[in-house]
């Protein structure tokens, strides 16, 4: 490829990522709401096949900013991040551990294949079984595409205390199993002693143009992967704002009872990436408390799928100790930050 | 020359585009000489980590050197990258 069009593809790209930036800033400017405006209440009375076609439709005429901007950004961080330098440094001491585990999960991890491989690899590598479970809870609850939507359609502060509640809660859980006998078992089992890789890494890099493209396939790729399970839920939403009635939210979904069961419906109902956070605002719509909005978004990480591979790694008892520990910190922070909000 | 590819097991789609990539690379390098073979290793084994330190799937290895970490390289660039080390 010449110089030529390498610039010319270079600045279509980089004009591309402003303009959506731009629209961004331009929607904050304008105050233009990027959350949806339909309340419950205008979908009674609506005929059923109309229900999800007018949620989607207004869920799209203003999320589609965010949702770009998100998936943009989420691809250009993913690209940009120095992904050698930092593997190259996971496998060093435990305190190092525990500070990338924390500082890198939100950006690398938006995908789920990529963050089994990297738990193992943080176990194997000799940083301990303690930084490898605070990555693999700190990744699903506050990977940048998570934390952005959850910015953008229900709120800053809300996205805010979520980063450092998981921060928290992944904190602990790490610290609390690499003490445990069974924890301390399995790392002794899985450490392959120390190497020096690093002798083998020459990473290529590529010209600027390419790594745009990339970065943009990348977001694409997110995008195909979650938006259909995205509008799934927002189809299931729709029915449950249509015509779940909103005293029944009110009454269980409120209180200390709220965050009980906030905390425990993720398991079951096995929301994929971004869904939790249209649910939950469906939710939060018809009454539910903050309090028991925030225990529903940290009640995620029951994630089956990735249980049932991290376990062939770090045996079953690790897993259920996380699981407790992930459960116990959404319910004790949604109940404090419900009574700290006043909306219990 | 040897080309690794690693990605986890059950393979992702983005490791099986790689390997994809290797293997076109490879049936255009055929005629040039240059003999390409493809194995595909999982990441979360412990021999790749002893040998290799963390990686980040998908990554490829070209004679045993690091080349790519967590993108998916396209059968040109994969094709360019085998032509520079066969030199």
């Amino acid at each position: 490829m010449t110089d030529k069009t390498r610039t010319v593809r270079t600045t279509v790209l980089l004009a591309f990522v402003s303009a959506v930036f731009g629209a961004l800033a331009y929607s904050r400017i304008t105050a233009y709401s990027l959350a949806p405006a339909m309340k419950p209440a205008d979908f009674r009375g609506l005929p059923p096949w109309y229900v999800p076609v007018a949620y989607l439709a207004d869920y799209f005429s203003h999320a589609w900013i965010c949702l770009t901007f998100a998936f943009v950004t989420a691809g250009l961080i993913y690209e940009f991040i120095p992904k050698e330098a930092i593997t190259g440094h996971m496998s060093g001491r435990k305190a190092t551990g525990y500070g990338l585990a924390l500082g890198i999960a939100p950006f690398l991890t938006v995908c789920s294949c990529t963050m089994v491989p990297l738990f193992a690899g943080i176990v194997y590598s000799g940083a301990g079984l303690g930084p490898a479970i605070t990555f693999l809870l700190m990744a699903p609850s506050a990977n940048i595409l998570a934390i952005l939507i959850t910015g953008e359609l229900l709120s800053w502060e809300l996205a805010g205390v979520r980063v450092v509640v998981s921060t928290v809660v992944a904190l602990i859980a790490g610290i609390v199993i690499s003490k445990t006998p069974w924890g301390k078992a399995v790392e002794r089992e899985h450490q392959v002693g120390s190497s020096n890789p690093k002798t083998a890494v020459e990473v290529v890099k590529l010209p600027l143009d390419e790594r745009l493209l990339a970065s943009l396939k990348f977001g694409g790729y997110l995008a195909k992967q979650i938006l259909p399970y995205f509008i799934l839920g927002l189809i299931a939403v729709s029915f449950v704002e249509a015509h779940l009635p909103e005293h029944i939210v009110g009454e269980y979904l409120t209180g200390v009872r709220g965050v009980l069961i906030a905390s425990v419906m993720g398991g079951p109902l096995y929301t994929p990436t971004l869904v939790e956070i249209v649910i939950g605002r469906g939710l939060w719509q018809m009454g539910m408390s903050r309090g028991a909005l925030l225990s529903w978004l940290m009640g995620q990480p029951y994630d089956v799928a990735n249980a049932v591979a991290v376990s062939r790694i770090a045996r079953w008892k690790a897993v259920l100790t996380y699981m407790a520990i992930a459960w116990v910190g959404s319910v004790a922070f949604g109940l404090l930050y419900g009574a700290l909000s006043g909306s219990l | 020359m040897h080309v690794e590819v690693f990605g986890p097991d059950p393979p992702c789609q983005r490791c099986t585009a790689v390997v994809k990539s290797v293997e076109r690379a490879a049936s255009t390098l055929k005629p040039e000489g240059i003999d390409v073979t493809v194995k595909k290793l999982n990441i979360m084994s412990k021999d790749v980590v002893s040998k290799y330190g963390v990686l980040m799937s998908p990554a490829l290895t070209l004679n045993g050197t690091v080349r790519v970490m967590g993108r998916v390289p396209s059968s040109e660039e994969i094709g360019r990258l085998i032509r520079e080390t066969a030199r």
